[in-house]
């Protein structure tokens, strides 16, 4: 697409800079320090897995542990208490891995479950709006943070974890990593070697919240005001 | 709307901000509350100051290369299926983005919340050519209804209470609820619920872009951001043009310093990284995106000494940890940036013609400093800047330009410094009473105006010295 | 161990106890102390106010001063402060680049030369009394001088040391702001007053006259109890 203005704009920079343009061969420089890398180093899933209970508990997020024998179990319960009818949901290989296309299925009486759907357009998002529980897979899944991590693309609207009343994500637990840092890396590598990164990238740490009343902490403003992570072994 | 927000002079500000019990009260709370989780995280990291230094050297060879980063970030949204646009005045952006509006016959825009488009006016602009601009971040929105301007980077709307709130909502939206916050934050979801369905463009700030990607990435707690970059047909970021990082990398170490740093948290409820038009068969997300790049002053800062100024990643650290900011509030500093960043970059962007007090507005205590995740030197800028104002602005005051001259004779000539050793209590005797001054002459008006003042006791030092030398003392 | 006396132009002047007392302590722990005549003002008044011209010829008096000293010990952390800055203040000064980086390397605040120098953590010295310490901003942000002097008063015998709350922040001193943000400073005083009498020590003690001549003589318009005394007294008293 289009560039307007640029090289006025960024000759006028390297003239400020003394210089003339740089338009490659500019390497990062290998940083004094990299305290980024040594936070959880060496822990492993189980470890983190107690890092990422702890914290969930400081971001307003309920926390369930299962495996995956138990989970559509867990599901079922979690979503009974959000008092959950219409639910929105990914189209994710994973329900069907997991079980829970199996679920929803059993379920279509007490459930109205729509899966993401490139082909309905807009109505995805209407559905989204209504909806009582948006549900997705954890792509990668921060430990320190409390973090899940989503690519979104055509088959996971960004709407499924924003617009619904509240949000339940499946964190299996070979996605968890110690922060952030390691997200990154992922990403950047990917990147790197040509292969560019998705159109959104949501790191969603809990339900949204605000303080900008009297610094009163209020859980729930534009997203979802309550949030279940379960963890699966 | 320029950076400065209003013609009321300083002193009368300071006073106004002196006199706000309230938001005193709200700005006291406050800051202990976001001093606190930025010492609280700070401690549990372990080493703080090493993520000080990384940070600091990630921003520091980033603007060194800065038009190399730009172009690669411009390449990257380019090829993602986004426009960019380099505006180097306030008026070049706002233009743009009206041409924007125009062209789609926008209505509705929503909007981010974002500093830049605070200090070009963008919400102005948009309302000359007939869009209804609504502010989402609740703290945003709230002075959008009562046309009141922030007062803090990070939390806008620190200085109302929850009655003038309820009053605002009740005038302007027919509100009929409660003042609990509980209740008006739901009323809030319900509207700007509305508003972000209903918009025809989206409009974000930017908190750090990522070269590499041609990435925007937007830290919230809310969610509103991420609502104005996934319902909308056209998105618009406009960034300051520092706002940049390389990669990934040096996203994630900054927007962890930045959450810590702002507000105590490890991360926001919220990071989203949204990378030009959406991609086919996506149904979240824009058709159309751009990238309106800002310059508005920044480039007179680059590669002058204050250019470590345009490091600053907008947590507001130093104006939590300032003590003038928490006795006075942000629209005593009449600018869009308050508190000590904004007594940096505000005469930086904006000239000293309107703003030569800010820089005095400290006692230099480097609690700012000290603060900074990106270790900026805040308070030797307020140094340099009080430097150029005396020296080259030529704006100090004659009687203390008189006062210093008459410093520097007395400081480099041991006979006139002797001198004023021995007439010290003599001089003073008049104003003083045991041993106090309570109303003092001259220079000393000020500071008995609200201290008393210790005259003199009795020798000085040297002359105790000379004399303890000549009797053959020693302990 | 030779040391010179920086005795600081507002201790000379209007404080000499605290010179006096600084001196005493400094013979005490073995030093054999001089006090060169030619001393003036370390420039932080024209300096922070932003009188660079003004502040340097100041400097170069300092220097001159000192020149021949081995140390440079004086009871004031911004004064001191104020010396470490003459490097980056004279850097592109061919004349007195060298000069400046010498001076600053020797120059030392009472508190900080006495544990970090001398290693001595207790002056053996006893003061009776309920005490709370205020630590000045520029000691302890821009000299880094944090822990000396508390290390120091708790080895006083007798002396009781409570937390001041938010110890840390200025006390609205910072110069000529004083006077040119008089409403400021008096708000920013009042403010430490109020968590000094929050303690209900008896003593509030510093290690800046600057600091505690402003602390104090707040305390003392509103009518409050509370004494005021340099850290040189308190390590002073036998």
């Amino acid at each position: 697409m289009t560039i307007e203005n640029r090289e006025e704009f960024l000759n006028k920079l390297a003239s400020r800079l003394g210089r003339e343009r740089r338009t490659e061969g500019v390497e990062r420089p290998q940083w004094s320090v990299t305290p980024q890398e040594e936070v959880f180093k060496g822990m492993n899933q189980d470890e983190l897995a107690e890092v990422l209970e702890k914290h969930c508990q400081v971001i307003h997020t309920t926390f369930k542990r299962t495996d995956r024998a138990g989970l559509t179990q867990v599901l079922r319960e979690t979503i009974e208490g959000y008092e959950g009818k219409l639910i929105v949901t990914s189209n994710d290989p994973r329900h069907q891995e997991y079980g829970v296309a199996e679920f929803f299925e059993e379920a279509r009486e007490q459930l109205d479950v729509h899966v993401w759907d490139p082909a309905a357009g807009k109505e995805n998002q209407r559905i989204a709006e209504k909806a009582d529980v948006g549900l997705v897979y954890s792509d990668i899944t921060l430990a320190e943070s409390g973090t899940v991590t989503l690519f979104n693309n055509k088959n996971n609207g960004r709407s499924i974890s924003l617009l619904p009343k509240t949000f339940i994500a499946i964190i299996p637990k070979s996605t968890l990593v110690p922060r952030m840092t390691q997200a990154a890396q992922q990403i950047h590598r990917a990147q790197a070697q040509g292969e560019d990164c998705a159109s959104y990238v949501s790191f969603i740490s809990g339900p949204s919240n605000s303080a900008d009343i009297e610094m009163n902490l209020i859980v729930g403003v534009h997203g979802p005001i309550k949030a279940t992570y379960i963890l699966v072994d | 709307m320029s950076i400065k927000l209003g013609e009321v002079p300083y002193k009368d500000r300071v006073q106004t901000g002196i006199e706000d019990d309230f938001m005193r009260q709200a700005v006291s709370s406050a800051q202990g509350r976001f001093r606190n989780g930025r010492l609280t995280q700070a401690a549990e990291l372990g080493n703080w100051e090493d993520w000080r230094e990384l940070g600091s050297e990630i921003r520091t060879h980033t603007l060194q290369n800065l038009d190399y980063y730009l172009k690669q970030l411009s390449d990257n949204v380019a090829r993602r299926g986004g426009h960019v646009f380099f505006a180097e005045t306030a008026e070049e952006a706002n233009q743009y983005v009206k041409n924007i509006i125009k062209k789609k016959q926008a209505k509705k825009v929503v909007k981010a919340k974002s500093m830049v488009t605070e200090e070009i006016g963008l919400n102005k602009a948009l309302e000359e050519v007939g869009a209804e601009v609504v502010e989402s971040d609740l703290g945003e929105w709230i002075l959008q209804l009562d046309e009141d301007p922030p007062s803090h980077i990070v939390t806008p709307a620190l200085h109302k209470n929850r009655q003038q709130i309820r009053e605002t909502f009740a005038k302007k939206k027919g509100y009929t609820g409660s003042d609990t916050p509980e209740e008006m934050a739901a009323f809030a979801r319900e509207q700007l619920r509305q508003d972000f369905l209903a918009a025809d463009v989206g409009v974000t700030g930017c908190n750090f872009a990522i070269a590499e990607s041609g990435a925007v990435t937007l830290v919230t707690n809310e969610g509103n951001a991420e609502m104005v970059t996934s319902l909308p047909d056209t998105v618009i970021s406009v960034m300051g043009m520092e706002r940049i990082v390389p990669t990934w990398e040096e996203m994630e170490v900054l927007v962890g310093l930045l959450t810590r740093a702002a507000v105590g948290q490890k991360l926001t409820s919220y990071i989203t990284a949204i990378t030009g038009a959406r991609l086919e068969g996506e149904i979240d997300g824009p058709e159309e995106f751009h990238l309106v790049v800002v310059d508005n002053g920044r480039s007179k800062i680059l590669g002058t000494e204050f250019q470590s100024a345009l490091h600053c990643i907008r947590c507001a650290a130093c104006i939590n940890a300032c003590p003038v900011y928490r006795h006075i509030g942000g629209h005593a500093y009449n600018s869009i940036y308050p508190g000590p960043i904004g007594a940096v970059i505000t005469p930086l962007l904006e000239g000293y013609d309107d703003h030569k007090e800010l820089p005095y507005a400290s006692t230099l205590c480097a609690a700012c400093t000290e603060a900074c995740p990106v270790k900026i030197p805040l308070h030797e800028h307020l140094i340099r800047h009080r430097q150029i104002i005396v020296e080259q602005e030529k704006k100090a005051p004659t009687a203390e330009k008189l006062m210093m001259k008459g410093f520097a004779k007395w400081s480099s000539s041991p006979a006139i410094y002797n001198l004023s050793a021995k007439m010290a209590k003599p001089a003073l005797g008049p104003w003083t009473k045991d041993g106090m001054i309570e109303n003092g002459p001259g220079p000393l008006k000020d500071w008995t105006g609200a201290r008393d003042f210790y005259a003199p006791q009795g020798q000085s030092f040297r002359a105790w010295f000379k004399q303890r030398q000549k009797d053959g003392e020693t302990s | 161990m030779k040391v010179s006396l920086f005795s600081t132009c507002l201790s000379d002047i209007l404080f000499a106890d605290v010179a006096k007392n600084t001196l005493e302590i400094l013979e005490r722990v073995g030093c054999e102390v001089d006090y060169p005549m030619e001393q003036t003002c370390c420039g932080q008044p024209a300096y922070n106010s932003g009188y660079l011209q003004e502040a340097k010829q100041s400097m170069k008096q300092m220097m001159k001063a000192f020149k021949h000293s081995e140390y440079v010990v004086g009871p004031s952390g911004s004064c001191v402060g104020m010396l470490k800055e003459y490097p980056k203040i004279f850097a592109d000064d061919p004349e007195w680049a060298e000069e400046a980086k010498r001076f600053a390397a020797k120059c030392y605040e009472i508190t900080e030369f006495l544990v970090d120098v001398m290693g001595v953590t207790d002056v053996g010295s006893t003061f009776k009394g309920k005490v709370t310490f205020h630590s000045s901003c520029h000691m302890k942000r821009i000299l880094g001088v944090k822990e000396q002097p508390k290390t120091l008063l708790r080895n006083v015998k007798g002396v009781e040391l409570v937390d001041l709350p938010m110890e840390e922040d200025c006390c609205g001193f910072g110069g000529t702001f004083s006077v040119k943000n008089p409403v400021i400073s008096q708000e920013m005083v009042s403010e430490k007053s109020r968590h000094v009498a929050e303690t209900e020590a008896e003593y509030l003690v510093g290690a800046d006259m600057g600091c505690l001549m402003n602390i104090g003589g707040r305390m003392r318009r509103e009518g409050k109890n509370v004494k005021v005394v340099h850290i040189t007294e308190i390590l002073n008293t036998h």
